[in-house]
């Protein structure tokens, strides 16, 4: 009885694993860039520079364009909190001040990783985050350090 | 389904003012259309030419409208607020920036606001400079600004006109006056900035500028001299600077600004004032602590006012120090809905809080000197674009109080109320 219970038990924890890490592939995530930019490794300083767009140009001058997803897409959460160490409310506040006093600009919206897949690969200079199963050879991935 | 709405209307908002621009070029919009015959939406294939025409220069256009109605039981506020409430304050603004090169950027603002006797609506410009960037490595910037820039102090004086970048629909009046808000809004001249990051200790940031003060207007001239006067207000050569540090988490937001405004009085043939000159010193301190649900924010300013030769005994006698601070907490029920409380409080003269020895000098109400205002307020963001809100003060004293919209203050109360709602659009 006590044999038939730990079977199941296991049989009910790998398909547990099996559904959960298939749950971390689809939310797994990388920065990218179009794939005409030079650079491969960014300092997490950088990066925070980049999407709070203060930092306009990348090292051999040419311009950043940034993309983002809306505010309230649970991707854009993620990457705010795991990647900048900010709420989404924070950007916002941060680009809204550079906006309505002439000191900066905001960066662009898309509404879907498909969105953000088209416009990254096809825009010279830009940088986004995208789910891994988006990220095709068209795109170059960023690592952070 | 709001969003959606939202979208469509943002997407319809900014080709409108695309197709206007478009129209202003003089381009025949048919010959587009033969381009591509296949595309029957005419909307879309103009926005798209239009995008692929100024995407090199990143050309960004933004704009915000808002309009409040406000009810007080006494004393007026933004107009002729004190009988059934008014409609009377509305602000609207657009902006455009243009980054032709990585170091360059462009940007233009022109501002609308209604309210009360001091802002008519008449539009102006708001801002209009060029940001050269010369120096860029990494998470270190180095530039200068050139034109008219919005005076950077406080933690929300370079937006003070946007309803969305505001804690509640009127700011802390004991730091960001609305009396005398003409010449805190922008000045003309040349700012250096400069901003580095570290990956442990945060960020820090400097904006240093010289400027020109803008000194034309009637608010400002009856605030500081007291009533309207022959003559008028001149800007001398004034300095204003910021100072920001951030952690890299943005929880903990700290910032010293100081302005040192220097105008002069141009008399009129017959006047009794002669050319004399005001020294106006603020300083202020300000601290933000942020969590996912609470924001709280205080500022404390202490300003110094002086007059000379104005061969007035009163007014060159005026020497003093005002002293005001707030503090503010906001919390987000959720990213839709969220709550301010906030305590404002304002001295005009630090030795005299009480106003009692202004007002035996003087004949003058001893609480126009104060003001204590308790605020509660509640916004609700409908969608990204569209915003509601409400909000209701209690305020003890009346110096803050425009005396345009005031003008004789012996009729004002010392205790009054405050309710306020306002709808705010912006893209």
């Amino acid at each position: 009885m006590l044999k038939i219970n730990s079977n199941y038990g296991c049989i009910l924890l790998i398909f547990f694993l099996c559904f959960i890490t298939d749950g971390w592939a689809n939310d797994e995530y990388e920065i990218v860039t179009h794939s005409g930019v030079n650079e491969t490794v960014l300092s997490t300083n950088s990066l925070r520079a980049i999407f709070s767009m203060h930092l306009k140009s990348w090292q051999n001058g040419e311009m950043i364009k940034v993309y983002v997803l809306p505010d309230d897409s649970p991707l854009h959460k993620k990457f705010a909190k795991e990647k900048l160490n900010v709420f989404p409310y924070q950007l916002r506040n941060a680009w809204d001040r550079l906006v309505f006093s002439g000191t900066g600009q905001a960066p662009n919206v898309v509404h879907s990783s498909n969105e953000m897949l088209s416009a990254v690969a096809s825009t010279p200079g830009s940088i986004g985050y995208l789910e891994i199963n988006y990220i095709n050879d068209d795109l170059n991935v960023l690592k952070i350090k | 389904m709001y969003l959606r709405l939202n979208n469509r209307a943002n997407c319809y908002i900014s080709f409108l003012i695309k197709f206007v621009i478009i129209l202003n070029i003089g381009v025949v919009q048919a010959q587009k259309q033969d381009d591509n015959p296949t595309n029957a939406n005419i909307a879309t294939s103009a926005s798209d030419w239009f995008d692929k025409l100024t995407s090199p220069y990143n050309l960004q256009i933004h704009g915000f409208a808002s309009q409040a109605f406000i009810s007080t039981s006494d004393n007026n506020f933004f107009g002729n607020t004190n009988d059934d409430g008014s409609f009377g304050f509305t602000e609207a603004g657009l902006n455009a920036s243009l980054q032709p090169l990585s170091r360059l950027q462009l940007s233009v603002q022109v501002l609308s606001r209604r309210a009360g006797h001091g802002s008519s609506g008449i539009p102006r410009l708001d801002f209009g400079f060029a940001d050269y960037r010369m120096f860029s490595h990494e998470a270190n910037q180095f530039g200068i600004r050139v034109g008219r820039w919005k005076n950077p102090f406080g933690f929300y004086n370079d937006t003070r006109d946007v309803a969305f970048t505001r804690p509640s629909i009127i700011l802390p009046q004991s730091i960001y006056f609305d009396r005398t808000r003409n010449i805190a809004l922008s000045s003309d001249g040349v700012q250096l900035y400069g901003e580095s990051s570290h990956s442990r200790f945060g960020s820090a940031s400097v904006q240093f500028g010289v400027a020109s003060p803008i000194v034309g207007n009637k608010d400002t001239e009856s605030s500081f001299l007291g009533g309207h006067q022959e003559g008028n207000l001149t800007p001398d050569v004034s300095y204003i600077g910021r100072g920001l540090y951030e952690t890299n988490d943005k929880r903990i937001r700290l910032a010293v600004s100081g302005i040192w405004l220097n105008m002069g009085y141009d008399p009129s043939a017959n006047d009794v004032l002669e050319s004399g000159a005001i020294q106006f010193a603020p300083i202020f301190f300000s601290a933000q602590y942020n969590t996912e649900r609470w924001s709280l924010t205080s500022e404390y300013a202490i300003r110094h006012s002086k007059f000379k030769n104005f061969n007035n005994p009163v007014l060159d006698s005026l020497d003093f120090f005002g002293e005001s601070f707030y503090f503010q907490g906001v919390y987000r029920f959720s990213p839709k809905w969220e709550g301010v409380l906030r305590y404002d409080v304002l001295f005009t003269d630090r030795k005299d809080k009480s106003g009692k020895k202004f007002a035996a000098a003087s004949g003058r109400p001893a609480h126009s000197r104060f003001a204590k205002d308790i605020t509660v307020g509640l916004r609700w963001n409908v969608t990204h674009a569209f915003m509601l809100r409400t909000e209701y003060h209690y305020v003890n004293g009346t110096a803050w109080l425009s005396t345009l919209d005031n003008p004789n203050t012996s009729n004002t109360r010392q205790h009054w109320n405050l309710f306020a709602i306002q709808a705010s659009y912006r893209f």
